[in-house]
């Protein structure tokens, strides 16, 4: 398996096709929390916001970047499809833990706020809330589910703007909503928490549902 | 295996090497080593030849060094031109294939897939490729190739056509052949038939109620018999130009 992510991360690296969304996120995080000296739990609210937009581009990204023949010899010799799916899925992970922590660092180097651990653990928790969900509607939206870029495209649009609009959506409305008027950091890491818990429980089903759908397709 | 295209020669050597599943039935004794090489291998990576096969040498379990080294015997003895460590879309097509072929024999294949392998290679690698071909066949692998030119000089090859897979007899050339057309004219579901078992048989093609066999002119009266004593209408009898291989 490390053999596969690492072949997937080069992959991915030379590509460059991270550039974008990571480019995007930093862009966001930057804009929404410079000269700021508010509380931080807004700030993480909004970078969690950006990291799912961004790790649905991602993934669809990684996804895509292997053409289908290359796709086909790496199955091959991994001998099951699912574990290819799986080194995605990790090096999808990999790098959103980066942009996650990217995202609760930033913040404090361009504005001026009192840190708690809270804050910190409370930036971590909604930024993986927003990537495992993003990973998830990414997976759902790649060229192993949809074939035409067209509709995928379409597909991740409507999605991802469901889960930010719709009210009461969980885990991505919900978590937005939670940190837009939020003071105090420790209050909120248990709802938070189990919000990271649902976006995780999601990315799984929506791993095994594209392995499911790429399986019964071929 | 050879068939025109479309027939479904990629699509079966896919269900070989695991990629796809049967629309029908199951697949068994699959082997745990497998080569396979697609019909076509788009050189856009950026990674090089040498980085690529080290790659997948390492997802198939060998250490880096061993990779490396098994990669750039192989790609010595393919004769790949354009650098080893240039990236894998500055390559031609032919030399793109030559990896293609490269990462299926990293690990001695005990099934080798081989998706119409000769397009695209030069002539000094069709002769190594014939020799690989051996080699593996040799160290008691077996070896599914598959093209859409008549032209393979496999001793006893297979016809895919109409999604019907039927072995070509080895000893036709110089023999006048019939190709007879049946008809099952009333829908009656005939039963099966062991046109093979008749003898002389060489195709055996079938297409929604109508059967085309094709047979030698001696034995083609003993297919006439066989069919009409199963309920077969005769629908088209003659002789058919022989096909070269």
């Amino acid at each position: 398996m490390i053999a596969l992510i690492r072949f997937t991360s080069a992959t991915m690296l030379h590509s460059q096709r991270y550039l974008a969304p990571a480019l995007l996120f930093m862009t966001a995080v930057g804009v929404s929390s410079s000269n700021d000296s508010g509380p931080l739990a807004p700030i993480y609210g909004l970078c969690a916001g950006a990291l799912f937009v961004c790790a649905t581009w991602f993934t669809i990204a990684l996804i895509s970047v292997e053409d289908p023949a290359h796709r086909a010899i790496t199955i091959v010799s991994a001998r099951h499809s699912g574990r290819v799916l799986l080194a995605s899925v990790i090096v999808a992970v990999i790098s959103c833990l980066i942009l996650t922590v990217v995202g609760v660092v930033l913040p404090l180097l361009v504005g001026t706020h009192t840190v708690e651990a809270a804050d910190l653990a409370l930036g971590v928790e909604s930024g993986l809330t927003g990537a495992f969900a993003g990973i998830a509607i990414g997976l759902l939206c790649s060229r192993l589910v949809i074939r035409r870029q067209g509709y995928a495209l379409i597909a991740a649009l409507g999605l991802v703007m469901a889960a930010l609009l719709v009210r009461g959506l969980p885990p991505v409305n919900v978590l937005l909503r939670l940190l837009a008027n939020a003071t105090n950091s420790a209050d909120l890491l248990g709802t938070a928490g189990g919000l990271r818990a649902i976006s995780a429980a999601i990315l799984a089903v929506s791993a095994l549902a594209t392995q499911f759908i790429t399986t019964r397709d071929n | 295996m050879v068939g025109a295209n479309g027939s479904g020669k990629s699509t079966l050597l896919r269900v070989l090497a695991g990629l796809s599943r049967p629309t029908r039935g199951t697949v068994s004794g699959r082997p745990q080593v497998i080569g396979y090489v697609p019909d076509r291998f788009p050189p856009n990576e950026r990674l090089s030849a040498m980085e690529y096969l080290t790659h997948l040498g390492r997802i198939r379990g060998l250490r880096t060094s061993v990779a490396a080294a098994r990669a750039d015997q192989l790609l010595d003895r393919l004769a790949l031109v354009g650098g080893k460590h240039s990236p894998l879309r500055t390559l031609s097509r032919g030399n793109a294939q030559k990896v293609a072929l490269a990462q299926a024999l990293l690990v001695a294949p005990q099934l080798l897939v081989l998706d119409e392998p000769w397009s695209g290679l030069d002539a000094s690698a069709h002769g190594t490729l014939a020799g690989i071909i051996a080699e593996v066949a040799g160290a008691g692998g077996a070896v599914v190739f598959a093209d859409h030119h008549e032209t393979i000089s496999a001793s006893d090859p297979y016809v895919i056509d109409g999604g019907q897979l039927s072995r070509r007899a080895t000893v036709t050339e110089g023999k006048p052949t019939t190709e007879v057309v049946l008809t099952d004219l009333g829908g009656r579901r005939l039963p099966e038939v062991d046109w093979h078992a008749v003898g002389g048989v060489l195709e055996v093609t079938s297409q929604a109620e109508t059967i085309t066999i094709r047979v030698t002119r001696e034995r083609a009266d003993a297919v006439l018999r066989t069919a009409l004593q199963h309920g077969w209408s005769v629908t088209r009898l003659g002789p058919i130009a022989e096909r070269t291989r």
